[in-house]
C-alpha cells in the first residue's frame, strides 16, 4: 500500500508526558486533507530491517488541519514502532502516512457524549473537542492517567473545558467510578472509550451488567498485534510461502514479502483486511468477525490474527 | 406478482419472536388501544426489572382507565433510565411510530422489540405526491392525494415508516388489473 501515501515533514517533536511524545507533521507538497473528528492515520516507520506501521489518532482541529498532530506513548512491550518514533524521528525528517480514515466518529444524534480517555487514549478526543464546542454539544471528558507516565495536555484541557473536565490520576490514588458514570446516563447518552483493553473491557462489562445496551458504548483501541508462535502463510495464487516470525504480524510478514493486503486500522477492528482461508486453522484475535464467522474458520484478519496450524493457505 | 427488483433483497421488516431482556432495569410494554394476549403473556412472564404495561390510545375511542395519549407517552419515556427495554404491540404503523418516538428520545433500536403486527394493514407512502395513507389492504390502491393507482410494493421505508407505492403501469395508467390483490 505504497500508493496514496502522503509525505509529511516532522515540524516539531515535544515531550508532553513522561512517556508520551507529540509529533506535528506539515505537508511536503500539497495541503493536508481535512478529516473528521476521531480519524487516524497509519504512519510508516522504516526501521532497520523492518518497516513498522502503526495507526495514530489525529489530534488537530479537523477543520483547520495546518498540521497533523499525533502523540505516541513509548510502549513497555513495544514491537519497535513506538521505540522508533521516540528514538529515531527528529525534527525535519520526512515520513510517509496514509490519508486519514475514521473508525471512531462521534454519533451526533446523541443527546450527550461522555468521553472516557485512558492515558494516551486522549488523542482522538483532541479532535472531538473543537467540533463538540462548535456544535454546542453536551459532553464530559473523563481522563484517566498515571501522572508518572501519561496525562498529556491535562492542564490545557482543564482550562478549556472547565466543569466538563474530570481527571483521575491513579498515581495519586484517584479512581473513576465507572458504574456511577454509567448510572447517570439519561437516554441518548453515548459513551466513547479510548484507552487500554482493560479499561474498555471494564466499561463494557459494567454496561452489560447494568443493562445499558452495547449500542451506546463506542470504543477504539489500537492494540498492537501480539506475538505468537511462528507459522507459514501460503499465498494460493503464486504458491509463495511466507514465514511469520513470533514478533511479526501476518500482515507485516506478507507486506515484507511484497504481497499486498488491503488494510486500514491494523488492529482487527475495521474489517478491511479480511482474507479467505483455504487451508489450515486460524487463531482469531480480531474484534471484527462475529463468533459464528470465527467458528467457520474460512476467513481471517491478518493484521492481528495468527494460525493454530503450522501453516495457513490464504486466497491471495 | 414479483415486484422485487433485486432478487433476494427484502426490505420488508421481519418480526422475529420477542424475548425479554433480563438485564434491563425498566421493562416497558406498550400496546395500541388494547393489550393483545401475546404482549400480556410476555409481560406476565417478565421477572427482571421494574415492569410497566401501557396502552396508548390511537382510535379516538374513549380511553379506558390509565390509557395514554401519544404525548403522555413521550413525557413518560423522557424520565426513563438508559437501561430500559421496550416491547411494542399493535399495527405495524403504530409500532414504527412508537419506535420513532423512542429513538427521538435517545433510545436505540437495540432496546426496542416489536411483536408481529396485529393486522395486515399497511401504511402506504405515495412516491408521487408524498401522501401517507393508513389501513391499506389491497394493491393497487388509489392514492387519496393524487388519485393515481398505486402498486403497493414490499419495500418498507424506515424514514417514512411506510410501504412505498408507485403508479401502476406508468406507461398506460388506464391499464389496470381486473381486480385488486389482497396484501399479505
Ligand atoms: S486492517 Fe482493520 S481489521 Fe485488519
Amino acid at each position: 500500500m505504497s500508493e496514496g501515501l502522503i509525505e509529511v515533514r516532522v515540524a516539531s517533536v515535544a515531550d508532553v508526558a513522561p512517556k508520551i511524545r507529540e509529533f506535528r507533521f506539515t505537508p511536503v507538497a500539497e495541503a493536508l486533507p481535512p478529516f473528521s473528528p476521531g480519524a487516524h492515520v497509519v504512519v510508516e516507520m522504516p526501521g532497520a530491517g523492518k518497516t513498522y506501521r502503526n495507526a495514530y489518532s489525529l489530534m488537530s482541529d479537523p477543520f483547520n488541519p495546518e498540521n497533523y498532530g499525533i502523540a505516541v506513548r513509548l510502549q513497555d512491550e513495544s514491537r519497535g514502532g513506538s521505540v522508533f518514533m521516540h528514538t529515531q524521528v527528529k525534527e525535519g525528517d520526512v515520513l510517509r502516512i496514509t490519508p486519514p480514515a475514521n473508525l471512531f466518529a462521534p454519533h451526533w444524534a446523541a443527546k450527550k457524549h461522555i468521553l472516557l480517555a485512558g492515558g494516551v487514549g486522549i488523542t482522538p478526543f483532541m479532535s472531538y473537542l473543537p467540533e463538540m464546542q462548535r456544535r454546542g454539544a453536551d459532553y464530559e471528558l473523563h481522563y484517566l492517567f498515571r501522572s508518572e507516565q501519561t496525562g498529556a495536555y491535562r492542564d490545557e484541557l482543564k482550562k478549556a473545558l472547565g466543569e466538563r473536565f474530570f481527571s483521575y490520576d491513579s498515581d495519586a490514588g484517584e479512581k473513576c467510578d465507572v458504574r456511577a458514570l454509567l448510572a447517570q446516563g439519561a437516554p441518548g447518552t453515548h459513551i466513547y472509550i479510548c484507552g487500554p483493553e482493560s479499561l474498555i473491557h471494564a466499561v463494557k462489562a459494567e454496561a452489560e451488567a447494568m443493562g445499558v445496551p452495547a449500542g451506546f458504548i463506542h470504543y477504539e483501541e489500537f492494540a498492537a498485534p501480539k506475538p505468537g508462535k511462528p507459522f507459514t502463510v501460503k499465498v494460493a495464487s503464486s504458491g509463495q510461502e511466507v514465514a511469520v516470525s513470533a514478533d511479526d504480524s501476518m500482515l507485516e510478514a506478507l507486506e515484507a514479502a511484497g504481497v499486498e493486503v488491503t488494510n486500514m486500522c491494523r488492529g482487527g477492528v475495521c474489517g478491511q483486511c479480511v482474507t479467505r482461508v483455504l487451508e489450515g486453522t486460524p487463531e482469531h484475535r480480531d474484534d471484527f468477525l462475529s463468533a459464528a464467522e470465527k467458528s467457520r474458520n474460512d476467513c481471517v484478519m491478518p493484521c492481528v490474527s495468527r494460525a493454530v496450524t503450522d501453516s495457513l493457505t490464504l486466497d491471495l | 406478482m414479483q415486484v422485487e427488483m433485486i432478487p433476494g433483497v427484502k426490505s420488508r421488516p421481519v418480526y422475529t419472536p420477542v424475548t425479554v431482556n433480563p438485564r434491563s432495569q425498566r421493562q416497558i410494554f406498550i400496546a395500541q388501544d388494547q393489550i393483545p394476549a401475546a404482549l400480556q403473556s410476555l409481560y406476565d412472564g417478565c421477572e427482571q426489572g421494574e415492569k410497566s404495561l401501557l396502552t396508548v390510545v390511537t382510535t379516538g375511542a374513549a380511553a379506558a382507565g390509565g390509557a395514554l395519549s401519544i404525548d403522555d407517552l413521550a413525557q413518560r419515556v423522557a424520565s426513563l433510565p438508559q437501561s430500559s427495554s421496550f416491547y411494542l404491540a399493535g399495527s405495524e404503523a403504530f409500532m414504527w411510530d412508537i419506535a420513532k418516538l423512542l429513538t427521538d428520545a435517545g433510545f436505540i433500536s437495540d432496546q426496542i422489540a416489536m411483536l408481529a403486527p396485529l393486522s395486515k394493514e399497511r401504511r402506504l407512502f405515495c412516491t408521487h405526491c408524498y401522501t401517507l395513507m393508513d389501513h391499506v389492504t389491497h394493491s393497487p390502491h388509489v392514492c387519496s392525494g393524487c388519485g393515481r393507482a398505486l402498486l403497493v410494493r414490499d419495500h418498507f421505508s424506515k424514514i417514512h415508516r411506510a410501504y412505498v407505492g408507485v403508479q401502476i403501469n406508468a406507461e398506460d395508467p388506464a391499464d389496470l388489473p381486473a381486480a385488486a390483490e389482497e396484501l399479505s
